[in-house]
């Protein structure tokens, strides 16, 4: 055999990012839970790889890049607020089978949320963590926590303060309950600022917080927030 | 949220608790970046093909399992972060309806662990 595999020009002394060498009990645990519920036959191996495949592939990128495509073209954003799975699939997002044979838990209505001048909406699951996981992808931890679902349908204000959001009572804030069939995406308005940016522009700043409404698009502002997390004050503690 | 949170604990989980190899303190011990584990969307699909089975149906439905995660996640398993919380909740629940049986458990972790390291 020959050592035509070393042939080729690329670096050898590039530098390896430092990895995790040591098994942990939660990477055990999570195949141990995963083998055993295969064998008592819960699902297979094949349905456990189709959905993993999923969760590694979907992000928020389709989403920003249907909000960029919304504000640069009239027709675009009226179908996405009158039919927002057709639009989803121009942005290659197919809410009937995301992960090629459909997530029932994920079927639903899917509708987008124009804000207006006076009018800011924002999403959240009260129940559990309902998300428009096809074309968000999955939803962060914050979402997921008592804390923001409990407080953000009482205190929006407060909820969306904490994020550093800072809403004047000229707008309305109207809070979005998703529920089992029903998912829901916020269109917010285009800054200004953005005059004659191209759709990559617009999509970079079009960033996961402002789809959800816990921030605005600002240009240069291309990073999510990490929210001031406060405890919620559960009975069973006081 | 003011049902009861079971107070019902298995040894197998707390041990894993004590333990503490969180990926905070992993990324913390060998100074790597990424804010989640790897075994994140193993975990993700391993919950997707759960519910998909019991959507409303025993041995454990979506409600469920989401409401005892966000229970167990603030009562027994608080000094977990996520998605260890959610991870550790999942067998809680899985064990606490005799899905898998805590033995089984505990001998298939060995096992595990064992074909990891050889």
């Amino acid at each position: 055999m020959s050592n035509s595999h070393h042939d080729h020009d690329h670096d050898h002394d590039h530098a390896h990012k430092p990895m995790v060498d040591e098994i942990t009990d939660f990477e055990v645990l999570e195949i141990a839970l995963r083998e055993l519920c295969i064998e008592k036959g819960l699902f297979t191996a094949e349905e456990h790889r189709v959905f993993t495949e999923y969760a590694e592939q979907i992000g928020p990128t389709p989403a920003a890049r249907l909000v960029a495509k919304a504000w640069l073209d009239p027709q675009f954003k009226k179908l996405a607020l009158t039919d927002a799975i057709k639009a989803c699939k121009e942005v290659g997002v197919d809410w009937l089978h995301p992960t090629g044979f459909g997530a029932p838990s994920d079927f639903m209505a899917f509708k987008i949320l124009e804000n207006t001048p006076t009018l800011h909406h924002v999403i959240v699951c009260a129940l559990c963590s309902c998300y428009p996981r096809p074309i968000l992808g999955n939803s962060p931890e914050w979402y997921r926590t008592p804390n923001y679902r409990r407080r953000i349908v009482r205190w929006p204000r407060q909820v969306l303060s904490e994020f550093g959001l800072q809403l004047p009572d000229s707008i309305e804030v109207r809070v979005e309950d998703s529920n089992q069939k029903h998912r829901f995406m916020v269109m917010p308005m285009r800054p200004a600022g953005t005059e004659g940016w191209t759709e990559d522009q617009l999509a970079e700043i079009l960033t996961r917080d402002c789809l959800i409404g816990v921030a605005l698009p600002k240009p240069g502002v291309t990073n999510n927030v990490t929210p001031l997390v406060r405890e919620a004050i559960r009975p069973a503690s006081l | 949220m003011t049902k009861k949170t079971s107070v019902e604990t298995f040894e197998v989980l707390n041990n894993i608790v004590e333990r503490d190899q969180t990926w905070p303190v992993m990324t913390e011990r060998h100074g790597v970046e990424n804010p989640l584990p790897p075994w994140k969307t193993s975990l993700d699909g391993l919950c997707d093909a759960l519910d998909q089975t019991c959507t409303s149906k025993p041995p454990l439905t979506f409600k469920e399992r989401r409401d005892e995660e966000d229970e167990l996640s603030a009562s027994l398993y608080t000094s977990l972060p996520y998605p260890e919380n959610q991870l550790v909740a999942l067998a809680h629940s899985l064990l606490k309806r005799g899905v898998i049986d805590e033995t089984e458990l505990r001998e298939r972790l060995a096992l595990i662990r064992q074909r990891l390291e050889s």
